[in-house]
């Protein structure tokens, strides 16, 4: 193929050239060239000149797209942050990365199902106003919630008071370390309760809240439910129910759990088994067992320093105290003690 | 010759050469991986089937979106063959259609109006 892009400037500079090397060549033959080397520098000249605009404007058009195409993107990227909190981040993460598809398509798997509620809700907020109520139940599910995504717990839902929570799908660790981490979690919420029920003492709230927790392992139907249009990603199944039943059984700041949950779990949580149930739906005896030693000192520093008694009432929230603040508490303590003594 | 029709791709324009009746024609984008590759053996067809004509009428019809700065340079080389032609004796005539929204290729035909002096260069506005 001969086609070049830049034959007619290669044949100029050839000619060129020739005349140049040619030592008999006259005035006439090279001024004649002179004058044809001018007519196509001009016309290259011209050419250049509007590759250089033409280059300018598509590279401006480009930018244009560019810039667009990023406001575009930035809008998408804020919507799918809002969207996001509609979702669980492992299911969210899932959908976003392209790993699962938003079809309506679920699967059975053996899931570590977790079930909550405050104790006696309705006669607990009904003094409550509107306002309060909602700071109680978005502060205790907001730290529930952060427990929850820090032991890889699948939320599910909120159903008022009530939180539903799994582990094993989308992800799992196996079996064993799902039902683990789920009773673990369960274990750290009790005690996050206890430092969440002294700050809403000391913010006046008589009676804070008290959670009882209903945890079964088993097999459930996971994935998508709905319409194409409208579909929730979350569990059926008898053993969820089994779930929302133990915790029914449940004592006040307790975590109950069923045998199966148990089973994965005994080498690492200490329980004690409770009388068998008979659940609605599922044909064999269930056997509870109650997580032991829930509020026991686990060496772990605790938040909150609450103590109410006639005439006295303090209050300390470490996180809040750098050692500065923490050396003038004590110095002000100190204080207190000596008072307190000379009056003895 | 044998009539040349190559369908437009996503990065070059589609191609429809009747040398039968004159009639040519370039639509869509054109930004091809390798210009040579793409236009080289068809201009070189035209140009021989050009050079050969004695008198008669040529038509060409450009309907771009968006090219390259080799493809301006392809298209500056065809319209010098076509200037020739017509310097030749034969009628050329040669459409150049744009979206009326397009300022570039509106702008773009008018500075390759201003090399056409035997040939017909006409400006024409897409039918939405």
């Amino acid at each position: 193929m001969s086609f070049d892009l830049f034959k007619a400037e290669g044949e100029i500079i050839d000619n060129a050239k020739a005349v140049l090397d040619d030592g008999k060549a006259t005035k006439t033959t090279i001024r004649n060239e002179f004058q044809s080397l001018l007519k196509s520098y001009q016309k290259l000249f011209k050419e250049s000149r509007r590759l250089v605009r033409m280059s300018d404007r598509n590279e401006a058009q480009l930018s244009q797209v560019a810039k667009n195409l990023d406001e575009k993107s930035k809008v998408l990227e804020a919507l799918s942050e809002k969207l996001s909190k509609y979702l669980s981040p492992q299911v969210y993460e899932l959908i976003f990365s392209g790993e699962r598809d938003g079809g309506l398509m679920t699967e059975r798997k053996k899931l570590t199902v977790f079930f909550s509620d405050i104790k006696d809700f309705t006669a607990t907020t009904e003094d409550l106003q509107p306002e309060d109520l909602t700071f109680l139940i978005n502060d205790y599910l907001t730290k529930m919630s952060e427990v929850a995504l820090k032991h890889g717990g699948t939320i599910d839902k909120y159903i008022g008071d009530a939180v539903v929570i799994f582990f094993g799908d989308p992800v799992s660790r196996g079996i064993q370390d799902d039902a683990l981490a789920c009773v673990r979690m369960a274990i750290e919420m009790q005690r996050r309760m206890v430092d969440l029920r002294a700050k809403w003492l000391d913010l006046g709230y008589e009676r804070p809240f008290h959670m009882r927790i209903g945890i079964n392992t088993g097999y459930c139907n996971v994935g998508n439910f709905g319409s194409a249009d409208r579909m929730d990603y979350t569990i059926i199944g008898g053993e969820v129910n089994l779930a929302a039943r133990l915790e029914g059984i449940c004592v006040t700041d307790g975590i109950t759990m069923s045998n199966e949950t148990y089973m994965q779990v005994r080498d690492h949580v200490p329980a004690d088994p409770l009388e068998p149930i008979q659940v609605k739906g599922i044909a064999r005896d269930v056997r509870p067992f109650s997580v032991r030693g829930i509020l026991e000192e686990t060496g772990t520093k605790k938040r909150f320093i609450r103590k109410e008694a006639e005439g006295m009432r303090y209050f300390f929230d470490l996180e809040r105290m750098d050692p500065k603040r923490r050396k003038r508490a004590a110095k002000e303590l100190e204080k207190i003690v000596t008072t307190l003594r000379s009056d003895d | 010759m044998d009539n040349i029709k190559i369908e437009g791709t996503d990065r070059s324009p589609e191609i429809d050469f009747e040398f039968s009746n004159n009639k040519f024609s370039i639509r869509g984008e054109s930004y091809p991986e390798d210009v040579t590759a793409f236009y080289g053996q068809i201009i070189e067809n035209l140009e021989t089937h050009l050079s050969d004509m004695d008198g008669g009428n040529v038509e060409f019809n450009f309907e771009l979106i968006y090219f390259n700065s080799s493809t301006a340079k392809v298209l500056m080389g065809l319209f010098d063959t076509l200037e020739e032609t017509a310097e030749e004796g034969v009628s050329v005539t040669v459409n150049w259609y744009y979206d009326e929204e397009d300022d570039t290729m509106e702008e773009l035909g008018e500075e390759f109006a201003e090399d056409l002096e035997a040939a017909t260069f006409n400006m024409k506005t897409l039918e939405t």
